[in-house]
């Protein structure tokens, strides 16, 4: 049987509210991996679509909101870098690009410069195994708690935790990684 | 606006046009849950008036790109004449106007289609050879690349009791189909 929809994804108020708590942190949460405005912009209209496709797997009280949302953030990054074809099902675009005035413009330019340090932290971690990699990316450069960062995966904490420690040791060296908190 | 506020509106519109195709999509699969009790394939109100007495045509058919048959059933009359015209587009069908409070005696389920036939049809309503074409149920859609040669299909349309709209029940038959018995069916105890 289905389960029951959050109402952020049946009732255009409750999303309002849901949309409000979350839109800065997914907008920055994205200017962490991509220095493209126009490219943000989009991701940003994609990753609430997909809250809504994904809203079945919202389980209240698992990890956190915001760690399920980066997980939503995560899967549509992934699949927006695996797509060849870029097209939105959202109206409000002209030639494939989301219109942004200066002022849009400027916004999300000043998010995107804010988080090139946390930009610059990802490649590091590149050549970490992936689901390694994903853990600490959650913990270090989204400052997720490693409980978020495995219900943004769908995965155990015991074994975010497992990741986070081997990712850790295989990193000593960086000064990254001791930032970051592993509450 | 800004390009925040503007991505929100879209979402808001997308959220209100999802809740209303679930919840049409509920009100639908309830329509249909009700027709076993009817002895048919599938059953689905339409908001047909009855009788209105105008010369208005009985009804609009038309194609569909896909292929399928577009009938938009405006009253009920001329159900001889719609039976020609499904004819002219490879239809053989059957179609039966009931008057208020009566319906037909004899069930539809002899020499319907094959049994995998039909569990593939009743699965998926996507699938089916009779569908609802429209939310509001004014219009049925019928398929007929899925019809077999000699296969009629069956459209009974009756009121709804308890209301002024109209029930349409439908199924599939292998040969031709059988005459509808006219019988009073008794106001059913309850507003189901």
């Amino acid at each position: 049987m289905r389960r029951r929809q959050p109402d952020f994804a049946t009732d255009p108020v409750a999303f309002e509210t849901f949309h409000r708590r979350h839109v800065d942190a997914v907008t920055r949460f994205l200017a962490r991996r991509v220095d493209d405005p126009h490219t943000v912009a989009d991701l940003v209209a994609e990753v609430f679509l997909a809250v809504l496709d994904s809203a079945h797997t919202y389980r209240p009280g698992l990890g956190s909101e915001i760690g399920w949302l980066y997980g939503v953030a995560r899967d549509t990054l992934s699949a927006e870098r695996r797509r060849a074809v870029k097209q939105s099902r959202l109206t409000d675009r002209v030639g494939g690009r989301r219109q942004l005035d200066s002022d849009d413009l400027a916004r999300l330019e000043e998010r995107i410069d804010a988080e090139r340090h946390a930009r610059q932290a990802v490649p590091a971690m590149a050549g970490l195994p992936g689901g390694e990699r994903a853990v600490l990316e959650l913990v270090v450069v989204d400052r997720l708690t490693v409980t978020e960062a495995a219900a943004a995966l769908g995965i155990r904490p015991g074994a975010a935790k497992m990741r986070m420690h081997r990712a850790r040791r295989s990193l000593q060296a960086s000064p990254l990684v001791t930032e970051g908190s592993t509450a | 606006m800004s390009l925040e506020e503007r991505i929100l509106q879209e979402l808001k519109a997308e959220v209100a046009a999802r809740a209303d195709r679930r919840r049409r999509a509920r009100t639908a699969r309830r329509l249909f849950a009700g027709a076993a009790a009817a002895g048919l394939a599938a059953a689905a109100a339409i908001a047909v008036p009855l009788l209105t007495g105008t010369e208005r045509p009985a009804y609009a058919l038309s194609r569909n790109p896909d292929g399928s048959i577009r009938v938009q059933i405006i009253e009920f009359r001329d159900p001889d004449r719609l039976e020609a015209d499904l004819a002219r587009h490879g239809v053989r069908a059957d179609v039966t106007y009931l008057e208020p409070g009566t319906g037909c005696a004899n069930a539809l389920d002899g020499g319907g289609p094959a049994p995998e036939d039909k569990e593939r049809l009743s699965a998926d309503p996507e699938e089916w050879i009779v569908r609802p074409g429209d939310d509001d149920g004014h219009v049925v859609l019928i398929d007929p690349r899925d019809l077999k040669p000699g296969w009629t299909v069956v459209l009974r349309f009756g009121a709804d009791p308890g209301s002024d709209r109209a029930m349409l029940g439908w199924t599939v038959v292998d040969g031709p189909a059988p005459e509808c018995d006219v019988v009073r069916v008794p106001e059913p105890a309850s507003g189901t």
